[in-house]
């Protein structure tokens, strides 16, 4: 089975690869696993004060597919809204790479990791409703 | 005599009602491998890994048994014994064999065993091709042990990351081993993932050793 160069590039120059810190206010951070194979992906995205994701960082132990979606995705979604990063797709990260279809389980994996780590992202964001949503007394 | 469909049906026998022999189409009783009346060797049943081997689902098995009844019944359909019969019959062999190396490899192995009675328990465990898990303490753990893999520079070092690991998964297999007794299958679809997770890292850190050349 032949890969695709672009798949075979992102997985031997694997871009944006590291950390960044879990704890900054700015920082998103999606972990999530594909349990049929034991693998584990962690992506992070750091957020401009102007809602745009200025850097995105990855570290995949998995095999070589899900190592150039991360690194794939980390591309995509520098210079792009919340809104814009959550809308892509595995289906797009598949093409691009050229997946073969037993390998398409790492897109899903990636798509995940960036809907998490936005998820991640705006809870720290999201108004502290359990303290506020006080029920108005009348 | 065949036994009644229904009396069958009730043991949960996959094949209910008597088939016809494949050579001399007397009947078959559901499950037998031999045919009654010409002796022709069936086709393997469709039953479940633990009735191959007339065991009662359960995880805590000894594999010395496991393997004692292996080994018997691939005596008893090995190929060679039919080398001499017809086509079909050696087919059938071939099948009996195989359907029991695939048991084996199942009820011999504590993860896959444990997988497989969640999934005979209509509770397959997390695995499918599409799905992702978002467990967080399950990630960490696995994303910690992977990069201290990583980082790790000697075989010693592997070694030691290794025997953790083992210890932990000893501790899955009792964890498991209770859950299942209990009957609760969330806790032991919990602990199966753990397991798988466990195991990849088993051999991820098997491969980084001989890799490190120790």
């Amino acid at each position: 089975m032949a890969y695709s160069e672009k798949l075979i590039d992102h997985y031997e120059n694997p871009r944006n690869v590291g950390s960044l810190d879990k704890g900054d206010a700015d920082v998103g951070t999606g972990l999530v696993g594909a349990p049929a194979c034991g693998d584990v992906m962690k992506l992070q995205i750091k957020v401009g004060a102007d809602g745009i994701i200025e850097d995105a960082k990855f570290k995949t132990f998995g095999c070589g597919s899900a190592i150039a979606s991360s690194s794939l995705v980390t591309e995509w979604v520098k210079g792009k809204t919340l809104d814009e990063a959550g809308a892509i797709r595995n289906t797009e990260i598949a093409e691009h790479l050229a997946l073969p279809p037993v390998k398409i389980h790492c897109s899903v994996l990636a798509e995940d990791a960036i809907k998490a780590a936005i998820a991640d992202y705006r809870a720290k964001h999201a108004p502290a409703e359990d303290a506020s949503a006080e029920p108005q007394v009348a | 005599m065949v036994e009644s469909g229904t009396s069958l049906e009730a043991k949960g026998v996959a094949h209910p009602l008597p088939q016809a022999c494949w050579s001399c189409r007397g009947p078959v009783a559901s499950g037998a491998a031999f045919c009654a009346t010409c002796r022709a060797l069936q086709p393997p049943a469709e039953i479940d890994h633990f009735r191959r081997f007339d065991l009662s689902p359960a995880f805590d098995l000894q594999r010395a048994e496991v393997e004692r009844r292996y080994f018997a019944l691939q005596r008893q359909f090995h190929p060679d014994r039919f080398a001499g019969k017809s086509a079909t019959e050696r087919l059938h062999s071939v099948q009996h064999a195989t359907a029991l190396n695939q048991a084996f490899g199942v009820l011999a192995d504590p993860l896959l065993r444990a997988e497989y009675l969640l999934q005979l328990s209509g509770r397959p465990v997390a695995g499918g091709e599409a799905e992702t898990v978002a467990d967080p303490e399950l990630l960490l753990e696995a994303m910690a042990l992977r990069e201290e893999l990583a980082e790790a520079e000697d075989a010693s070092a592997v070694a030691a990351l290794l025997a953790k690991t083992e210890a932990m998964i000893g501790e899955i297999e009792v964890a498991l081993s209770g859950a299942f007794a209990s009957g609760d299958l969330a806790a032991a679809a919990g602990l199966a993932l753990r397991f798988r997770y466990m195991r990849k890292f088993v051999e991820e850190a098997t491969r980084r050793r001989r890799q490190i050349g120790a």
